[in-house]
């Protein structure tokens, strides 16, 4: 394979990069083989110089294609005034090399979310003796600095201990302090009209006089920040019931933290994307079983038609066979014959019949109704109203009314006509050519036997009119009618007797 | 069990007279459950000249319930996951779609039609199947290059 000498190989294992012609296309880290090759060589040195005095600014991190942890750059030490916020919908970024502080917002469009930064940096800070300052890539470092993300996220208040000494006066020119620290910080904001998450404003403080929050106690260490989540999940799981996956959606900060810190899967809560996706597919393929045609009953198994098997059945070829078992059938081997006219050794079908109620080849439910269907409309579900016998039923109910078209259906209209009518029942009282609009509205829910008094009381001449009277009354009676009742009812009014005029 | 029966009635049939691209044989004479199978990469598809080793597993429901095909031999497919599992997301295969008059043959032959037109949006390797959609080239490239690290020991 002359493949370019330059070529780089991408695992997607683990993220890592080599050079293919190193290691080729295995992953020298960990063995895995699912990489691809890719086309723009990454930057070569994947680890940056550790410069302890390198001038920090929030605005350009970290290069392209470094691993840093993003919060590498950030040290949510509190040193923030409220001031600062006062003034902060305009980046200001002092931009002096060495020294100086950047504050930011970046609002989402709809203004509901707001995220302000402000970093103040010295350039001398890595001299400093503090231990927040020191190098960017010490690991031991970045925990502290995750265990202040914690403690600045749910305390803020010791953040204005900290910060009360810090300059915030919003000029450019202003200085830090001037002990070779890095300070910042960082807050959400949600802006919503949901008292529910408003509650939660103001920098996540754990003690919100609004809020109904039980945590007492400043949160301190991150196993105290863990125990609030096992916590907060157990009353999840509690409050969940029975199966079913809950997802926590953002307006929970922990449910925010916690997505930041891709924490995995607890109880029936997920924290995080990859978890949430893999709820989904179980949950997809939990449907897709239960798609599945349910079994059918035994006594309906049983009554399924038996007959023999003659020379018709066979086909042109003179020869058939069982698909389920697949051995040929001869001649006078009794088989059953389901609904669609497929069949099968009893024995066979008996076993597929108990799990599922369908016919093997064409689906057909073995219990249809409708043993005479065509092919283009082969599937009839069981419990499905059945057009002709609402009609009937519903004429039945009004005997008085033979001499006009039943309510149920509307024959001899066109599909134009009764679109037309629809519209007009929308709108009975409006004023238009139909007057009678207000009648209608006071006999709603009187008897039937008045409306056909109403009825015969009417020219007859105004059928039209008339007719959309009768929607009107039927869409208000509902349960009166054998029609079915509720929205479903009259969804099934319309949508069947539309139907049926057709 | 009947469905004893039936299996070996359809790995006799496959034998004599094998689809194009594929042979079977049972992994374990003493077991007609298991199967191995050797697929052929299809004309025309960047899997041409590759032979992939997939293993058919049949339920004891069989023909009730559906087998299960996993590719033993590594490929860049949408359809097939990319772990040691190798398994093929097949339609007909799925709960609701088996029915008993399918058979092996049409299953093995569907999965061979799979290789050689993958059906992207319904993946079970998403980034695989967006390189199909965005980048064909890319991904045949990839699959070529998987073929013949892969796919081309055996013949």
């Amino acid at each position: 394979m002359a493949d370019a000498a330059g070529d780089r190989v991408m695992c997607h294992a683990c993220g890592g990069v080599w050079p293919r012609s190193e290691h080729g296309l295995i992953c020298p880290q960990c063995q895995s083989d699912f990489t691809e090759i890719v086309e723009i060589p990454p930057d070569p040195d994947e680890e940056p110089p550790l410069t302890s005095d390198r001038p920090d600014s929030a605005s350009s991190p970290r290069s392209a294609g470094s691993p840093l942890n993003p919060w590498a750059d950030h040290d949510p030490w509190a040193a923030q005034g409220d001031h600062d916020r006062n003034d902060g919908n305009q980046p200001r970024d002092s931009g002096v090399a060495g020294g100086g502080y950047q504050h930011r917002t970046y609002r989402s469009p709809d203004g509901r979310f707001t995220f302000s930064t402000t970093t103040y940096t010295h350039g001398f800070g890595g001299q400093s003796p503090s231990t927040q300052t020191t190098s960017n890539l010490d690991p031991l470092s970045m925990v502290q600095s995750m265990d202040n993300i914690f403690r600045g996220l749910t305390s803020t208040y010791q953040n204005r201990e900290r910060s009360a000494s810090v300059s915030s006066s919003g000029q450019a020119s202003s200085q830090p302090r001037g002990q070779g620290q890095r300070l910042g910080s960082f807050e959400f904001n949600i802006e919503s009209g949901n008292s529910a998450t408003s509650s939660q404003d103001g920098g996540l403080h754990p003690r919100d006089a609004d809020g109904p929050q039980p945590i007492n106690n400043p949160l301190r260490t991150l196993s105290d920040i863990l125990e609030l989540f096992r916590a907060d999940l157990s009353a999840n799981a509690q409050a969940a019931g029975h199966g079913g996956a809950r997802v926590v959606t953002g307006t929970n900060p922990l449910a925010m933290l916690s997505s930041l810190l891709s924490f995995d899967r607890l109880g029936d809560a997920v924290y995080s994307q990859e978890e949430l996706d893999r709820v989904i597919s179980q949950l997809i393929d939990q449907t897709a079983n239960r798609g599945a045609p349910p079994p059918a009953p035994a006594t309906a198994i049983r009554s399924l038609p038996k007959k023999k098997v003659d020379t018709e059945m066979l086909g042109h070829e003179g020869r058939a066979e069982c698909s389920i078992c697949m051995d040929a059938v001869e001649v006078g081997t009794e088989v059953t014959v389901l609904p669609c006219k497929h069949w099968f050794h009893y024995n066979c079908i008996e076993l597929w019949l108990n799990q599922h109620n369908t016919c093997p080849h064409c689906r057909r439910g073995i219990d249809s109704p409708q043993t005479e269907g065509t092919n283009d409309n082969p599937v009839v579900i069981a419990d499905s109203p059945e057009p002709v016998s609402r009609r009937t039923s519903s004429a039945a109910a009004n005997p008085g009314r033979s001499s006009q078209p039943p309510p149920g259906a509307w024959p001899e209209q066109s599909p134009s006509s009764w679109s037309s009518r629809s519209f007009s029942s929308w709108s009975a009282t409006s004023p238009g050519p139909s007057s009678e609009g207000p009648v209608q509205r006071q006999e709603q829910g009187r008897g039937q036997g008045q409306d056909q008094e109403h009825n015969q009381g009417h020219d007859p001449g105004e059928s039209q009119d008339r007719n959309h009277g009768q929607d009107q009354r039927r869409d208000s009676r509902g349960e009166g009618s054998s029609t079915g009742s509720g929205f479903t009812g009259w969804v099934r009014n319309r949508l069947g007797g539309g139907g049926s005029s057709s | 069990m009947g469905s004893q029966k039936r299996i070996a009635k359809e790995l006799a049939e496959l034998t004599e007279s094998a689809p194009e691209g594929i042979t079977v044989k049972l992994a374990d004479e003493s077991n007609l459950y298991i199967w191995d199978v050797y697929m052929e990469g299809p004309e025309n598809s960047p899997y041409q000249n590759g032979t992939f080793h997939l293993t058919l597993t049949l339920p004891t429901e069989y023909p009730f319930k559906p087998p299960t095909v996993s590719f033993r031999t590594k490929i860049y497919h949408p359809n097939v996951t990319n772990d040691d599992k190798g398994s093929m997301c097949l339609g007909m295969l799925r709960a609701d779609e088996w029915k008993p008059s399918s058979r092996i043959a049409a299953v093995l032959q569907f999965a061979r039609q799979l290789l050689a037109e993958p059906m992207p949006d319904d993946a079970v390797e998403g980034r695989i199947a967006e390189q199909v959609k965005g980048d064909f080239a890319r991904y045949e490239e990839v699959a070529r290059e998987w073929t013949r690290k892969y796919a081309s020991g055996r013949g």
